[in-house]
């Protein structure tokens, strides 16, 4: 049996399931089901991918087909070819698997919105965006997608598009990715230019490889991966509902940028210059992002700046030359991630819509599933020996600590893993235990099992999936088999000091003393001033130098510049020169003459 | 209402901006109710001060003092202006004219409603002109004192702005 054409067939079985919802819609009158129907379809569609998985891991078998080929020029030719290797093969699952969770949860979440159906048609465009992008062995079908991918987040932050901060939050992500797609498409120019094609088998090797293509990449994926510089969008895009916010900003879309690095590895590995950026920008974002989730009070913004540092993390890993591991975070950090999400979502919807953790305390005992699974994706979150996180993250700092490279994102990246623990623990504080500080008379129950199902099936998945995954696949890089127990026990030592920190940090709110207001303290709550010097120092210095060169600069260059003004400046700057000269000093002149002619004359003599 | 706050009026909107910032730095509520007495007995004990000039100052004091030492993101209720949820259903709240809009088979969803629609539009523009002219006359001249409209003063009458009243979008889609 063909091995090969079996796992393609279900690979396109999987996309053609999921299309279905969208060409056939009106087979029944009644369409009031339609949430559940797509539900049921990502539901079909996760158990159908599991066979092409289960083949690969068995049979290590790959596939790559091309479709239809676009003759787009003579010698240019684009063909849709999808490539299915362990990485489409494995990510399939987990994104349909994740993706199912959050629908089911989604038609509890959503139940009161009159357009549920226009919600979940946009969410199923969005994970058919979202797989083509995966599956794409050719860059110009991944663009497609990340466009794709683009597009729906931009109609899914502004799905509640009354209120204007939801619409300046859809065009923050669309302008920021924007920015990041330039990156993209220079690769893609360069690509065609040297070597006429756009497929990733076909990419130069790395050693003829210029850097500005790559820093082209490192740019795509700094847009679309919120890496420091290209961030802000990320946690403006919380302003969608909870749904949107589980199912793209933290476990799909976002890794987009880094799924590209991944797949584009073969020009990146002998580059130290972009290995080294990837490196620094990584560390960088991962620590900005934990120092900004510290004072955060809202609790999706600190899920969301959660996010963000652990995409910094999986840029540190693309940067120390380990894709595959960067590729493992990607999948175990899904499940944790998105299961917070949910759990976070439930709470919100419990509390009718209050976000705010100062107004949410003891919901351990109101919400015990939810607040149990919370607990359990923030122990994964912090890298808990043996659940899901533990098994990517654990490896990328113990690689980090091995290799001999840069100490200062070494050093970054784990004080960003102590913030790690410190604004989970305090995130967990405050909104499980102690006493409650919710209104009274707020009617709660988790009695539905659409909220109840999807989070204890991510559980579970937080729980087994790290193990599952490198217990089935074998590592294409060797990682370090000995270090001294000091470095082995680097990351459980700075999330142990994280976790004590944080206690003591809360006993200390609950001490009679009014916080004081301290430099670092109105960083991290101004998200580092970055969001007011860039939208609004960025725009008015290029908006008033183009409005200067478009009404200025003609008449200031021709009529002053190289008119009379300019030869008049000339000349006073000449006749300035002169007339210091003019000093009239009678003895200094002739002595320096004298002194001179002696000079002349000894060394004639 | 005049254009200027008074006195009493400052002095309360600092109370009250002072103790929700407090909330906000003060988590639990324990250590709230302590720093909020204290606030408190601060703002009684010059509270019996007859001297103007001085009880100005002393507001001035308190609101450079406030500046200073408030909270960098403030508690906000979900649906107020700056809340998460604020005008988060606007988008749902259509005016009633587009149901005149609607075509024959969509009516046809809500027959009771639109048998009787036309009769009530019938009535909302016979009574406008009643309704405006009361209004008229009971406004005073230099601008209306409060939002809240009048009661139908005649039998027979009905309350200005009714309609608008009654065709008002619901806060929370169904």
């Amino acid at each position: 049996m063909d091995l090969s054409l079996v796992l393609t067939t279900f690979m396109l079985l999987t996309l053609a399931v999921l299309s279905t919802p969208i060409l056939f819609p009106l087979l029944s009158d009644n369409l009031k089901s339609t949430p559940t129907i797509i539900t049921n379809t990502v539901k079909t569609s996760f158990l159908i991918s599991l066979i092409p998985m289960t083949i690969h891991i068995y049979s290590n078998s790959e596939s790559l087909i091309s479709l239809w080929e676009w003759k787009f020029i003579m010698n240019f030719k684009i063909p849709i070819s999808l490539k299915m290797d362990f990485y489409s093969l494995t990510f399939f699952p987990i994104a349909l698997f994740v993706s199912w969770s959050i629908l089911q949860f989604a038609t509890w979440y959503m139940a009161s919105d009159p357009y549920i159906t226009k919600f979940f048609t946009y969410l199923l465009f969005f994970l058919i965006a979202m797989l083509i992008l995966i599956l794409a062995n050719n860059l110009f079908i991944l663009f497609i997608g990340w466009e794709g991918v683009g597009i729906m987040s931009f109609l899914l932050i502004s799905w509640w598009h009354g209120r204007a901060e939801a619409n300046t939050a859809a065009l923050q992500a669309v302008l920021y990715n924007r920015v990041g797609d330039i990156g993209l498409i220079l690769c893609l120019a360069w690509l065609a230019t040297t070597m006429n094609t756009w497929e990733i088998q076909q990419l130069p090797s790395p050693h003829q490889t210029p850097t500005l293509p790559l820093l082209g990449l490192i740019l795509a994926a700094t847009g679309k991966s919120a890496q420091f510089g290209l961030h802000p969008w990320l946690p403006a895009a919380m302003e969608g509902p909870t749904p949107v916010s589980a199912l793209l900003h933290s476990s799909t879309m976002v890794v987009a940028g880094i799924f590209l690095l991944i797949r584009t590895h073969p020009l990146f590995s002998t580059n130290q210059t972009a290995l080294t950026l990837c490196l620094c920008l990584g560390a960088l974002s991962t620590l900005f992002a934990a120092t900004c989730a510290l004072t955060q009070n809202d609790i999706k913004k600190i899920i969301a700046f959660s996010t963000s540092s652990q995409l910094g993390l999986m840029m540190v890993t693309i940067g120390l030359n380990l894709p595959q591991l960067a590729f493992l975070h990607i999948s175990t950090h899904a499940f944790f991630k998105a299961m917070l999400f949910l759990c976070s979502g439930s709470i919100i919807h419990n509390l009718n819509g209050e976000q705010d953790i100062r107004k949410m305390g003891g919901l351990q005992k109101m919400l015990p599933t939810t607040t149990a699974c919370l607990t359990i994706g923030n122990l994964a979150l912090m890298g808990t020996p043996f659940l899901a996180g533990f098994y990517s993250k654990d490896q990328i700092i113990e690689n980090l600590n091995t290799s001999y490279l840069n100490t200062w994102a070494l050093l970054l990246t784990l004080l960003a893993t102590t913030f790690t623990a410190v604004y989970t623990i305090r995130m967990t504080v405050l909104v499980q235990t102690g006493f409650v500080r919710i209104p009274p008379l707020t009617p709660m129950n988790e009695n539905n099992p659409a909220v109840t199902s999807p989070i204890t099936r991510l559980a579970l998945g937080s729980i087994t999936a790290g193990f599952l995954i490198t217990s089935y696949i074998l590592p294409t890089k060797t990682p370090p088999m000995t270090m001294p127990l000091s470095i082995k026990v680097t990351a459980l030592v700075v999330t142990a000091l994280g976790i004590a920190l944080a206690l003591e940090l809360s006993k200390l709110t609950q001490t009679l003393l009014l916080t004081k207001q301290t430099p670092l303290y109105n960083f991290s709550t101004s998200l580092g001033y970055f969001n007011p010097l860039s939208h609004r120092f960025n725009t008015t210095i290029l908006l008033t130098g183009g409005q200067n060169i478009a009404s200025h600069l003609i008449d200031l260059s021709w009529y002053k510049k190289f008119g009379p003004e300019g030869l008049a400046t000339l000349q006073l700057m000449a006749s300035k020169i002169t007339t210091t000269l003019h000093s009239g000093l009678i003895k200094a002149y002739l002595s320096s003459f004298a002194l001179s002619m002696f000079i002349i004359l000894i060394s004639t003599y | 209402m005049a254009a200027y706050l008074t006195h009493q009026q400052k002095v309360l909107r600092l109370y009250k901006k002072s103790l929700r910032h407090l909330e906000s730095w003060c988590i639990h509520r324990d250590k709230y109710r302590y720093f909020a007495c204290l606030l408190r007995d601060r703002f009684d004990k010059n509270k019996d001060m007859k001297d103007m000039v001085k009880a100005t100052e002393l507001l001035k004091a308190g609101e450079e003092e406030f500046w200073a030492s408030q909270h960098p993101q403030p508690y906000v209720f979900p649906d107020s202006p700056g809340g998460t949820a604020y005008e988060r259903y606007e988008l749902y709240k259509i005016p009633e004219w587009c149901l005149d809009f609607w075509h024959p088979s969509e009516k046809a969803m809500y027959p009771d409603y639109f048998a009787k629609r036309e009769q009530w539009k019938k009535l909302q523009r016979e009574s406008w002109e009643r309704e405006i002219k009361q209004l008229q006359e009971e406004t005073p001249a230099d601008g209306p004192r409060t939002e809240a409209l009048p009661p139908a003063r005649k039998e027979g009458h009905l309350p200005p702005m009714w309609w608008h009243h009654v065709t008002r979008p619901r806060e929370q889609p169904m």
